[in-house]
């Protein structure tokens, strides 16, 4: 079967004399200049406008790095950077652990597939801003639903509000999340098992292999493109949050949730500093891009199937 | 019957991951289900103390929303998830299938390309596009957001294609080409067949992004364009927050989902696989 893998990705043997050297390009021309008209140029005016001096929807002057020193000098950002971490840190294990070991649960031997897979997807297919809604009223004060008969009821963390509290709204931003995107990992790693081939599972069988060895020798290895893709995924799009956090607690109470795209829209629309701004979106970008980068070239090194 | 790895499974054992997979899906899903009450629950009592499990149900939430022109909402998201979903696949299927099969001159440059701009936080884009929009009048035009959408679409799209179109064993349009016939027939009646799960997979995601996409919407839209998210906040009046209908938008935008997901997910899970595992 590795040959089919080294014919697949290879470019096709153009038989036909009259060569058109242009047709790729033209294939993906229009994807290119899309791209670089909604993405490219928007982002070289960010790092335009964090060069600048940019108050109040007004461009002045040529300034330089400033706008980069002040962001940096700046412990508003370093706790968004620490409140980002922190939550990615968190919450994209435990939505990758819990979401691999439901997707061997149910590789195992689910029935009723077809109905319970959507239904399994629904925290997934909703929208952020909803979900962010759907736990406030959960969680609310005192009035929250599980607060009243969850924490009242049993006396723990009676009295505080956990959206209110300095010390737990980040994790009641993580647990939202986690409740958010476990389906998703789940269901993308089981539909990644069940695509898996039978043989080596019966070669292993015969050889007498142990569950333990068959899921690090076998199953592991076979899924690891898949699971590398969606954590990456997943920690790109967890990096990013904001939805949630701005119907949630607005980055509050103080500065424990204020996640660095929560920080960039209080800048942009509180403060009106669109060039400090800038450059903090732009820092974010080159943090996120120096990362994916690192991330990608240790996935090609250690699992070979890239 | 056989699990996913090819045992034979008895019975009990699918029996109980069955059951486990249930308790699972209700004791997830309660929130949501709960929500779905308040739809239909009179203002006064949704957060009594304690809670009311039994009423007489209403539907002051859905008159008020449709005396707000909440189905003005429906129909904005309607079209822009549905537009930009559309532009992505003729855009993209095309790129996705040239970065797959041919040489490019510094592909692999070009794809990160593509996928960095995936990588920018929202808020990163969103001030230029603010700014630019601002001065050439695209706020609060169905085309400025359908654009905007394409930043995220587009690449995750691509990026999904990409690695679909790479696992397509090439012999088939090897023998089509030696046999003689043009590209664009090649495309049409092979390449296009086969692709159309993986199609189907990532437009389904692509509609479900912009389907639920927020800060776009609310920065870039207006009166005019609003989306079904954008209504969430405006339903935070200054006379308090009205529970009931932000409860109604929220089950009402997930159906569409939801139904759209249910009856595909054959393709869903056969496009997203083929592209990912390679076997």
């Amino acid at each position: 079967m590795n040959g089919a893998k080294a014919t697949a990705h290879l470019e096709l043997v153009d038989v036909n004399p009259e060569r058109k050297f242009w047709y790729p390009y033209a294939l993906i021309a229009p994807t290119m200049a899309t791209l670089v008209i909604v993405s490219l140029i928007p982002f070289l005016y960010t790092v335009y406008l964090s060069l600048h001096e940019a108050k109040y929807g007004q461009v002045k002057e040529f300034i330089g790095v400033d706008n980069f020193v002040t962001v940096l000098t700046d412990l508003r950002f370093w706790n968004a950077m620490g409140v980002a971490v922190v939550f990615v840190l968190i919450a994209v294990p435990i939505e990758f652990m819990l979401g691999l070991s439901g997707a061997l649960i149910l590789n195992a031997g689910v029935r009723y597939r077809g109905l319970l897979v959507p239904l399994m997807f629904i925290p997934t297919m909703m929208a952020p801003i909803v979900v962010g809604l759907l736990w406030k009223i959960m969680f609310a004060g005192s009035w929250g639903l599980l607060s009243y008969n969850v924490f009242e009821r049993f006396g723990i963390l009676s009295g505080t509000s956990i959206f209110g509290s300095p010390n737990l709204a980040l994790y009641g931003i993580i647990l939202v999340d986690i409740w958010q995107w476990t389906p998703f990992m789940m269901l993308a790693f089981f539909a990644g098992l069940q695509s898996l081939p039978t043989n080596p599972y019966r070669a292993a069988a015969i050889d007498g292999a142990n569950p333990a060895q068959i899921f690090f020798r076998i199953t592991l290895p076979m899924l690891s493109p898949l699971l590398v893709v969606i954590v990456l995924l997943r920690l790109i799009d967890a990096f990013k949050i904001f939805d949630s956090i701005f119907i949630l607690t607005g980055g509050g109470p103080g500065d424990a949730t204020e996640a660095p795209s929560i920080l960039a829209y209080k800048m942009v629309f509180d403060y009106w500093e669109i060039g400090e701004a800038s450059a903090l979106a732009v820092l974010v970008w080159l943090l996120f891009f120096a990362f994916c980068n690192v991330f990608y070239q240790l996935a090609k090194k250690k699992l070979h199937a890239f | 019957m056989r699990s996913g790895d090819g045992t034979r499974i008895r019975g009990d054992r699918a029996h109980a991951i069955t059951w486990l997979a249930i308790i699972y899906t209700l004791a997830i899903l309660f929130p949501v289900l709960w929500m779905a009450t308040l739809m239909i629950k009179p203002e006064a009592i949704m957060f009594t103390r304690p809670t009311v499990w039994l009423f007489e149900p209403t539907s002051d939430h859905f008159a008020f929303l449709v005396n707000e022109g909440f189905l003005w909402h429906l129909f904005s998201s309607f079209i822009v998830a549905s537009a930009s979903t559309v532009l992505v696949v003729i855009i993209g299927t095309p790129a996705a299938y040239a970065f797959a099969r041919f040489p490019i001159w510094r592909s692999d440059d070009l794809f990160i390309f593509i996928l960095a701009t995936r990588m920018a936080p929202p808020v990163c884009l969103m001030i230029p596009f603010y700014l630019i929009y601002a001065k050439v009048g695209l706020i609060d035009t169905y085309i400025g957001l359908v654009l905007a959408y394409l930043t995220f679409n587009l690449s995750f799209y691509v990026w999904v294609m990409r690695s679909f179109c790479r696992d397509l064993p090439v012999e088939l349009e090897e023998a089509a080409l030696t046999a003689g016939y043009p590209r664009w027939q090649i495309l049409l009646r092979i390449v296009f067949p086969l692709i159309r799960p993986g199609m189907v997979a990532a437009a389904v995601l692509c509609f479900i992004f912009a389907w639920n996409e927020f800060l776009y919407a609310f920065m870039l839209g207006g009166d005019k364009v609003k989306t079904l998210p954008v209504s969430i906040p405006e339903l935070i009046t200054t006379q308090g927050v009205r529970w009931g209908e932000m409860s109604v938008v929220g089950i009402v935008g997930l159906l569409p989902v939801l139904v759209t997901v249910f009856f595909l997910q054959k393709h869903i899970v056969r496009g997203l696989t083929m592209g990912a595992v390679k076997g």
